[in-house]
Formats: C-alpha cells, sequence, structure tokens
C-alpha cells in the first residue's frame, strides 16, 4: 500500500473523466449548431485524440512498443486524414 | 499412405483428370467459335460447349475436392474412412450422371432435354451453371449428403483437428448453398439474387474454406512447420474470407434490380476480398521459408505456392479491379470478367486440386514421399506450360475487355456489340493460341504420371538445422 | 506489487494484451469500419446539403447517452480486469458485470432510436444519408452484441473462478476487442451526428 493519505486516484479514471469531458464539449458543439471546416477538424481531432487515449491506457498499449501501437496510431491518423480530406473538398 | 481408405481418392483424382481434359476441349472449341462463328455449327453451338465447358469444370473441381477430402481426413483424423464401398458408390454415380447429363447436352436440344428428364414438375434449368436437369441436380445433392456423411462420420469418430473441421465446414457449406440452386422465384431479380446465394458463396465463401485447409495440409506435410503456427494463419485466413466475403456478395447486386445501397456494401466489402489471398500467399511462402525439412516432393511444393500466387493475381487483383460500382457499371460482362474468372478459377481451384494430387497420388501409388526425378520434372514443366500460359490468356482477355469497356461503353460514340467483338478479334486468336499452350502443359501433365514410373524416388538434402 | 497497478492491462513488451488471434480480428474490424468512415466522408462530399440537411434530424441527445456508456462500459471493464490482477476476482465482477449492463443501455437507447426514425418512415432506403447512418450504427450495433457476448463468456468464466491474478489472458482478450467497439463508435459519433 502507498503512503498517501487520500485515495489514490487511478490513471484510468482520469482518462474516463477525460473521456466524458471531450464527449460531453463534441456533444456542445452538435447542440450550437456550429458548422464549418474548423470546427469539424477540432471535433474530428478530439475524437482521434480519445481514441488514442482508449488505445494507450485501456487497450493497454502505451507499454507496447511494438507493431501493435502503430496499429491504433495509423488507424487513427490515415481514415482521420482521409475523412479530413473529405471535409476539405465539401467545403470548396 | 498412412490409411488403406485413403486410396479411395485415386479414381475420383484420375475422374477430375479426365474432365478437365474435357473442359479445356470445349473451351478451345469456344475459343474459335469467337472469331470462326460458323465451327461447329450446327453440331455444337456455342451455347453448349459453353454449357459443357462450364459444367465440366465445376464437376471436375468437385470430384478433386471429394477425392482430397477422402485423402486429407482419414489421415488428419487418425482413423479410417467411414465407408470406402460408399465413396466408391458414389463416384460411380456421380460420374455416370456427369457424363450422362454432359451427352443429354450434346446430343439433344435443350427444350427437348428439359421435357425428356421432366424439368415441369420443378423447375431448375435454364440458369447459368446450373444448367443440370432437375434430376441430376438431385443426383449431386443425394451424392453430396452420402460424401459428407461420409466423411462427418470419419472425422466424428476420430481426432478433430482444425484442418479437418475447417474442410469439412467448407464442404458442408458447399452442400448447403448449392440448394439454393432448386430455389427458383419466377421474379427476376429474386432470380439472380439468390442464383449468387449458390455461386458467390461457392467461390468466395465456402470454396475458400476448402482451399485454405487443403493448402494448410500440404504445407504441414511438406515444410514439417509446427502445425500449431499453419492452423492459427488458417483461421485468420478464413475469418477474413468470411468477414469480407458474405456481405461482399453484394458486388453482384450492382445492377440487377436491388436497391442502390447494394452499391456501398458491395464496393466496400468486396474491395478487401483480396486479403485473404494476400494472407495466403504470405503464409504459403513464409511455411516454406521457415521450413524444417525438405520434402523430396518439389512438384507439390511447387504447386502449393503457385496457387496462392495465381489464386491472390486472379481471383485477389484482378477481381479487385472490376469490384468497385463506378468501374463495374462500364466493365460489367465484359471480357475483363472472362479474364478474371478464368485466372481465378484456375489459381485457386484448379490448382488447388492439382497440388492435392501431385502430393498424394505418389503416395498412393506406393511411394515414400514422391515421384521420381524425372517424373517431377515433367510435372514441373506441366506447372508452368499451364501456368504461365494462363496468365497470357487473362492478360489478352484484360486488353479485348478494356478496349471493349472503352469502345462500347464508355466513349462518347460507343459502338454495337457486334463492331466491337470485330475490332477485338486479334486478341481472341492470341488467347486461343495460349489456350492450345495450355492444352500442351495439361497433356504433358497427365503424361507426368507416366514417365519415370520405375525409376527411384527423388531424394534431397537434408535441411541443416540450425 | 505494493499499489494498484497503475495500468489495469499492460502489454508484455512486443505482444498487446490478450490473445493475439483477437488482435488480428480487431485490425480486420478496424479495417472495414475505416474504409466505411472513409466512404460516408467522400459520399458526404458529393451530397453536402443532404447530409446536413438530415443529419439535424437525428437524435444527439441519445447519441451522448449512447457515448458516454460505452465509455463508461469500457471503464468497467478496465476495472474489472484491474481487480482480478489485484486478486480481487468478486470485485472484478461486479465490475464486469456494469460494463454489461452500461453495454446493454447502449443497445437500448439505439433501438429506441431506430424505433423512432422507423415510425415516422424513415429506413435504410430513404436517402444516400440515411443509407450510411442505418449502415454504419447497425453493422457497429452487430459488433456490441458481439462484444457483449464476449463479455459475457468472460464473466461466467470469471463466475466459476476461471480467472486468477496471474492468469486473466481471456479477460484482456475480450477486453481488447471491447475497447475496439468503443473507439470505433468514438469516431462514429462525431462523424456522423455532429461534424457539418
Amino acid at each position: 500500500m502507498n503512503d498517501r493519505s487520500f485515495p489514490m486516484i487511478r490513471p484510468c479514471t482520469w482518462v474516463y473523466l477525460l473521456l466524458m469531458a471531450l464527449t460531453f464539449f463534441t456533444w456542445l458543439v452538435g447542440m450550437s449548431g456550429m458548422s464549418g471546416f474548423g470546427i469539424s477538424m477540432l471535433v474530428l481531432g478530439l475524437s482521434l485524440l480519445k481514441g488514442q487515449l482508449i488505445g494507450d491506457y485501456y487497450m493497454g498499449l502505451k507499454r507496447v512498443t511494438s507493431f501493435w501501437r502503430w496499429v491504433i496510431v495509423i488507424w487513427l491518423l490515415l481514415p482521420g486524414s482521409l475523412i479530413g480530406l473529405a471535409f476539405y473538398l465539401s467545403y470548396s | 499412405m498412412k490409411y488403406q481408405s485413403q486410396a479411395v481418392a485415386k479414381p475420383y483424382f484420375i475422374a477430375a483428370i479426365g474432365l478437365f481434359v474435357g473442359q479445356i476441349i470445349f473451351g478451345l472449341i469456344m475459343g474459335l467459335q469467337y472469331v470462326w462463328g460458323d465451327f461447329l455449327f450446327p453440331e455444337i453451338p456455342f451455347n453448349v460447349a459453353r454449357m459443357v465447358h462450364t459444367n465440366l469444370l465445376i464437376v471436375w473441381i468437385l470430384f478433386g475436392f471429394m477425392g482430397a477430402a477422402y485423402y486429407l481426413i482419414p489421415e488428419e483424423t487418425e482413423n479410417e474412412l467411414w465407408s470406402p464401398k460408399l465413396a466408391l458408390a458414389m463416384f460411380w454415380i456421380f460420374l455416370v450422371a456427369g457424363a450422362l447429363t454432359i451427352l443429354g447436352y450434346l446430343l439433344v436440344p435443350y427444350a427437348r432435354l428439359a421435357e425428356l428428364t421432366m424439368n415441369e414438375l420443378l423447375p431448375t434449368m435454364g440458369r447459368e451453371f446450373l444448367e443440370q436437369p432437375t434430376i441430376t441436380k438431385i443426383g449431386i445433392v443425394v451424392v453430396a449428403l452420402s460424401f459428407l456423411l461420409n466423411i462427418g462420420m470419419t472425422l466424428l469418430k476420430g481426432r478433430k483437428t482444425v484442418v479437418s473441421l475447417v474442410m469439412v465446414i467448407g464442404l458442408t457449406g458447399l452442400a448447403v448453398f448449392f440448394l439454393f440452386a432448386f430455389y427458383n422465384p419466377d421474379n427476376l431479380v429474386r432470380d439472380k439474387f439468390y442464383w449468387w446465394w449458390v455461386v458467390h458463396l461457392w467461390v468466395e465463401g465456402v470454396w475458400e474454406l476448402i482451399l485454405g485447409s487443403i493448402l494448410a495440409f500440404v504445407l504441414i506435410k511438406t515444410t514439417g512447420v509446427d502445425r500449431e503456427v499453419i492452423e492459427k494463419w488458417l483461421y485468420v485466413i478464413i475469418a477474413m474470407t468470411l468477414i469480407t466475403g458474405i456481405i461482399g456478395t453484394g458486388h453482384h447486386y450492382y445492377w440487377i434490380g436491388t436497391p442502390e445501397y447494394w452499391q456501398w456494401w458491395g464496393s466496400i466489402f468486396s474491395a478487401m476480398e483480396p486479403i485473404p489471398f494476400f494472407m495466403m500467399t504470405i503464409f504459403a511462402f513464409n511455411m516454406v521459408n521457415k521450413r524444417r525439412r525438405n520434402h523430396p516432393n518439389q512438384a507439390a511444393v511447387l504447386w502449393a505456392l503457385g496457387t496462392a500466387v495465381m489464386a491472390f493475381l486472379g481471383a485477389g487483383v484482378w477481381g479487385f479491379m472490376h469490384t468497385l460500382s463506378p468501374v463495374n457499371y462500364y466493365t460489367h460482362g465484359t471480357q475483363i470478367t472472362a479474364a478474371h474468372g478464368h485466372m481465378a478459377f484456375y489459381g485457386a481451384y484448379a490448382m488447388i486440386v492439382l497440388t492435392m494430387i501431385s502430393y498424394s497420388m505418389p503416395l498412393m501409388n506406393g511411394r515414400k514421399a514422391a515421384n521420381s526425378n524425372k517424373s517431377q520434372v515433367v510435372e514441373m514443366w506441366a506447372f508452368w506450360l499451364m501456368t504461365v500460359s494462363m496468365v497470357f490468356i487473362t492478360l489478352f482477355l484484360t486488353g479485348a475487355g478494356i478496349l471493349q469497356t472503352w469502345m462500347q461503353r464508355y466513349t462518347d460514340t460507343p459502338m454495337s456489340f457486334m463492331e466491337a467483338q470485330d475490332k477485338i478479334a486479334l486478341f481472341y486468336w492470341m488467347r486461343e493460341f495460349a489456350g492450345l499452350v495450355f492444352l500442351v502443359g495439361l497433356v504433358l501433365y497427365i503424361v507426368s504420371f507416366f514417365v519415370g514410373r520405375n525409376d527411384p524416388e527423388a531424394v534431397v538434402e537434408e535441411k541443416a538445422t540450425a | 506489487m505494493s499499489e494498484p497497478a497503475a495500468q489495469a492491462v499492460i502489454g508484455e513488451h512486443d505482444r498487446p494484451p490478450g490473445d493475439l488471434a483477437i488482435w488480428i480480428f480487431i485490425c480486420a474490424e478496424l479495417l472495414v469500419f475505416a474504409v466505411f468512415f472513409a466512404s460516408y466522408a467522400f459520399a458526404r462530399a458529393s451530397h453536402v446539403e443532404l447530409f446536413n440537411q438530415w443529419q439535424q434530424t437525428l437524435n444527439r441527445d441519445y447519441a451522448l447517452l449512447n457515448t458516454l456508456a460505452l465509455i463508461t462500459s469500457s471503464y468497467f471493464v478496465v476495472r474489472a480486469i484491474a481487480a482480478v490482477r489485484e486478486n480481487r476476482p468478486d470485485t472484478g465482477l461486479r465490475w464486469l458485470l456494469g460494463a454489461l449492463a452500461m453495454g446493454a443501455l447502449f443497445l437500448a437507447v439505439k433501438s429506441m432510436e431506430y424505433a423512432e426514425h422507423y415510425s415516422h418512415g424513415i429506413n435504410l432506403r430513404s436517402n444516400l444519408f440515411f443509407m450510411f447512418y442505418f449502415s454504419l450504427t447497425f453493422f457497429h450495433f452487430m459488433h456490441v452484441l458481439m462484444g457483449m457476448l464476449i463479455l459475457g463468456v468472460n464473466a461466467a468464466i470469471l463466475r466459476k473462478g476461471g480467472y486468477t491474478a496471474e492468469n486473466h489472458r481471456g479477460m484482456e482478450t475480450g477486453g481488447s476487442y471491447w475497447h475496439m467497439v468503443d473507439m470505433v463508435w468514438l469516431i462514429l459519433f462525431p462523424l456522423v451526428y455532429v461534424m457539418r
């Protein structure tokens, strides 16, 4: 057991709270009806961040230095970029 | 050969090769009819030659699959086949029924054949590849069920391995999906919808399970690589097959009158259908590289690797080329389709049957591991002649298809079908020539069974172990 | 270890947690969804008005609830594995059941959403946007079902004492698959419901 006098909050709990917060933010953007390339990319970027957090902390890939961590990174970046490109094209 | 009953595979394989020769002869007849329309008219019109060519293909491959199962299942399950007598009986029934059907196509006008075989009681004739009289189809079901019973009982009584389970699942799927050949809706859209439940779910579905398991079996035997490694690959390959191929059926639903969403679903899922074939190629080469021994049957190893490559090229790459709906809109039903179809069927299914024959025939003929050097050399020549000529057939048909698509559909001033056909005749001549080379290869293949019979078995160096 | 695992699931060096086979499966699924997402985005680029218009009719509140449910469910799975790792399998089981409950909540809310659409006569064939909406979300729905089945098996085995602090590979395997399902939704939600 550790020496701290207050209950330790696990890292996965911090991640959970962050994920919830980011989700609320996305929902608020939706409710506000904001549109446009900038806000869409912000929302997309946040969702990719959420994905990375799941990959690193929930799937336990943070400490896995190999191939598999890269699979998730690439899965987030590549389709993410394609989606970004498609949205960019749609605004022109 | 560890179990006496495995020998039952031999007649199946011999019949398969015999029917293969028939198939190629009729292929060559049609190839000539493409450029000389009246050839053998009216005795063997094009449409009759086509039925004979395609039906012989399916039947010889079915004989090959059944032979492969009769050889492989007893060895995998480590017990004798449940009923060799049943297997032999079904062999004769299938062969005779098949022969009569082909004779029916050749000797009797199709409509008359339908009358003679009482098609009106349960009409199933008249659809591509499913031209068989209803009674033949019923015969096929009886043969298939007996076959499944036989290998099923053998599996139940013996050791269950991944290879044998995947093979039996594939074969069961083959039988189940064939039942859709009996479902013949009046509505043309639904007719076509369900037709593909036989054809697509066979060749881009359960047949891939059969292909994978035979390939795995041959690789286990010839490389000595750990069974667990090979079986894990097999699982992954068939998982990808099913994930991509089931909804991938939608790539046949673009233009037949089904809802538009099939253009999306079919494109998205079928675009990924090459993946299992790609994996099979990596798998085959990887296993051979990691082999623990040099197997004396080098011909069989060549066939195995060749199957993986040609299946990937023909089914995977050529399939991908025309699978996306915006492309297919223009290429549908052109020589592009023929190009893909020939290389895919040869590369995946003809070659895997030939791989299995190559591996098992020497053993069934009393050899310890392989045929003589001389025999293998001739066999390998046959492999190269058939495979390279098939590549050329495919390339020529692809050229023809691209031109046809352009001239007949894409350009601003499209030509009629016949005008376009005239223009691409040169490709057809070249295809026919390649087809003749293929026949030479096939003849050489048969010769390989008869040369070097009395020569000693080939031997190879022991692989140096680390 | 003298303190709770800093991370509930830890990949060992090169290998991710759980069975390698599930990771191959995860890759395959991710690939299919990626292609689907990209297709959605590009289809949208050619039909911007249509997509913007009909996107407004989606129930964002349900989607929020669903996103929170899945994230919570994933969190519960992580806590479950941590508990088992710390030799508290009973606690682990409770967390796992909580995860399943959150998954069930997702399924229920999604079904309600579908019911509402159908009651307004909206379905797969209504227009291109709804074709994608229904295809994507239904495909995902099936994966949530599959994930719950796997977690259910995990729970059953855990209940019978099949997992120990040293060996709970099966839970890591099921958990990995579940996180994939969650991750896919985390992209789907903003893409289909919000981005315009």
